[in-house]
């Protein structure tokens, strides 16, 4: 087989492979979410019968939608600005020192993400209740997604460290810059990438995360994740939960694309001459 | 008053001893080299003068002020990196100026200097560009100039041109002393290329094993080595061993060595018996002579040829600007005693 047959073949199964993953859940989510009560979406109909943006309006009038958007979005951002305050000085050890065991200590770094989810929040917030952080939701929710996506904030920050270019540090102190100065010019842009990338990252996982925001947050603080669980757990509405799954998707989608355009440019501090 | 003093500097790096008992002085306007393989410790001793290293022992004084704990922000030095080192997102302007805004330098003299030093090296139409749109030459010109508008008392090169193609290194090596003597400043500068030393300094130290081997100037190094090392690194050289045997008038002295009796004007310490001896190849004059050789090997090199003579088991290298000479011929030549030195037992 040629190569330019092969490889079309192979396209067409990613195409095929991306459709099934993507597009058809997405499908039906949107049409489930426009379902009308008037008349159900039975197995035997290819197509809800009567299609409406009931489900919107009643979700956005009648549930605690609007509360749970405002949590969600300022519980994400306060969590990735901390995430990533917190793991900038281990980041920059493991990135910029060498010393024995700094690669066990990278992958130390890792481990938790291999812990289920579930079992880390309850563990978490057993301890959160023991230090008594747990009477103020909204900070002990913040804290804690900012220590449970460290993981990530920290291997992406520990690349963006080893990237800054050790002469550039020591270009910018020899014509007598300033400690300040020289993070500026040396380390910042180097770094512009990865704390982006953390931040959204960080912002993606606290908007989707359920375990913590429900077992610290209920009943006062409701997230889009903790809504979307009671629709889908308590009263198994599936319309209401198709509305809540794309309002909590759609926005990460876009988030998702701009992280991707931020890891594809070209990173200014690693370009180099045409020589 | 030396415009760099350095006195019984070392360095040792977890045991390795990187430089050992550097003392040497650099004057005001020189243009000084420091030149030896790799590891031979010129790079560290760069470093502590700019103030990246701190020595183990010993001093360092610019303008005769002790500047050895002085952090390199604070020194009058200005380094310019192999790598070149400029800032990737600041533009040509803006890296020509990084340094002056660090140590406040008025805008109106901020401006003057950029563009009188962006004027010399050629780089007013390129200052709004980013170092990735600029060729290496130019970008080496950029590094120049960064370090040059900090009118420094001091320039350190660190291998500026070992990124650049042949022909530009030329070209650049040419810009660089021409610079320097024109801002008389005093420079020092690092490089493992011997041809590099040769063409620009004033004064060239060879540096082996963290040891200075010889200090001269560009010419004496090259018609006097000291030792084997230095005959080796610095040109082609012919080296060979032999027995004193006779002290003839006119001050020449006689070797036996593999090759026949050589004769040379240098001083031989009476008391040795062995000694090596060093001749150029450019400096054999083919023809009538005492010595001769088979040619096993040929390389045309456009300004002249290099032949590469076998005899009695020994090889050794001529280079002529005859190019009549082929594989296998048999030629004879000769040596002024001039051209013949004596080296010094290598450490």
């Amino acid at each position: 087989m040629s190569y330019a047959r092969l490889n079309s073949l192979l396209i067409v199964m990613i195409v095929t492979v991306a459709l099934i993953w993507l597009a058809i859940p997405f499908t039906m989510a949107i049409l489930w979410s426009l379902v009308d009560p008037a008349e159900p979406w039975t197995a035997d109909k290819l197509l809800p019968p009567v299609m409406s943006f009931y489900r919107w309006v009643d979700m956005w009038e009648n549930s605690s939608l609007k509360y749970a958007l405002i949590s969600s979005y300022s519980l994400a951002p306060t969590a990735a600005i901390l995430g990533l305050c917190l793991a900038m000085p281990t980041a920059f050890a493991l990135g910029r020192f060498n010393f024995a065991g700094r690669e066990l200590a990278k992958l130390l770094c890792l481990l938790p993400l291999v812990v289920p989810p579930f079992i880390t929040a309850i563990f978490f917030s057993a301890l959160l209740f023991q230090l008594g952080l747990n009477t103020w939701r909204f900070g002990a929710i913040v804290f804690a997604h900012s220590i449970l996506f460290l993981p990530y904030a920290i291997r992406i920050l520990t690349v963006s460290f080893e990237n800054v270019r050790q002469d550039h540090i020591d270009a910018a102190r020899d014509l007598g810059a300033s400690p300040w100065a020289r993070f500026r010019v040396a380390y910042l842009p180097a770094l512009k990438p990865g704390i982006s990338a953390t931040l959204l990252i960080v912002f993606i996982q606290s908007i989707e995360e359920f375990a913590i925001a429900f077992i610290i947050g209920s009943p006062d603080i409701v997230t889009i994740p903790t809504l979307l669980y009671s629709a889908l757990g308590q009263d198994f509405v599936r319309p209401n939960a198709a509305v809540l799954s794309l309002i909590l998707v759609v926005p990460n989608v876009f988030l998702m694309l701009i992280l991707e355009r931020l890891m594809r440019s070209a990173n200014p501090a690693l370009s180099s001459g045409k020589g | 008053m030396a415009a760099i003093g350095i006195r019984n500097l070392s360095k040792s790096f977890d045991g390795f001893q990187a430089l050992s008992k550097f003392s040497l002085d650099v004057q005001q306007g020189e243009f000084l080299t420091l030149l030896g393989p790799s590891g031979c410790g010129k790079t560290t001793l760069l470093k502590i003068i700019s103030g990246f290293l701190e020595p183990s022992t010993g001093s360092i004084s610019i303008g005769g002020e002790d500047i050895t704990h002085v952090p390199p922000e604070s020194r009058d030095t200005a380094l310019c990196f192999q790598s070149y080192a400029l800032f990737p997102h600041l533009n040509v302007l803006q890296n020509l100026e990084f340094g002056l805004k660090q140590k406040r330098v008025s805008r109106d003299q901020r401006d003057a200097r950029v563009s009188e030093v962006a004027a010399k090296l050629g780089l007013e139409t390129q200052l709004s560009k980013l170092p990735n749109q600029l060729s290496g030459g130019q970008q080496q010109r950029v590094s120049l100039g960064r370090a040059l508008v900090m009118r420094p008392s001091v320039i350190l090169f660190d291998e500026p041109l070992s990124n650049l193609d042949a022909k530009l290194r030329d070209q650049v090596r040419v810009e660089i002393r021409r610079i320097q003597q024109d801002y008389s400043l005093t420079a020092i500068y690092v490089t493992h290329d011997q041809s590099e030393a040769l063409a620009m300094s004033d004064r060239i130290v060879v540096l082996n094993d963290g040891k200075i081997v010889q200090v001269d100037t560009p010419e004496q190094l090259y018609a006097q080595p000291k030792t084997r090392f230095v005959a080796d690194f610095i040109g082609g050289a012919n080296l060979i061993t032999g027995r004193v045997c006779s002290q003839t008038k006119e001050n020449l002295t006689s070797v036996e060595t593999l090759m026949g009796q050589i004769q040379t004007s240098h001083r031989i310490n009476k008391s040795s018996e062995n000694v090596e001896l060093c001749w150029r190849p450019e400096r054999a004059q083919i023809g009538k002579g005492p010595y001769c050789g088979t040619i096993v090997h040929r390389a045309f090199q456009g300004q002249f040829t290099d032949l590469i003579l076998e005899e009695n088991d020994m090889i050794f290298r001529i280079q002529t600007n005859n190019d009549r000479f082929r594989v296998g011929e048999v030629i004879t030549f000769s040596i002024l005693p001039d051209d013949v030195v004596v080296l010094e037992a290598d450490g």
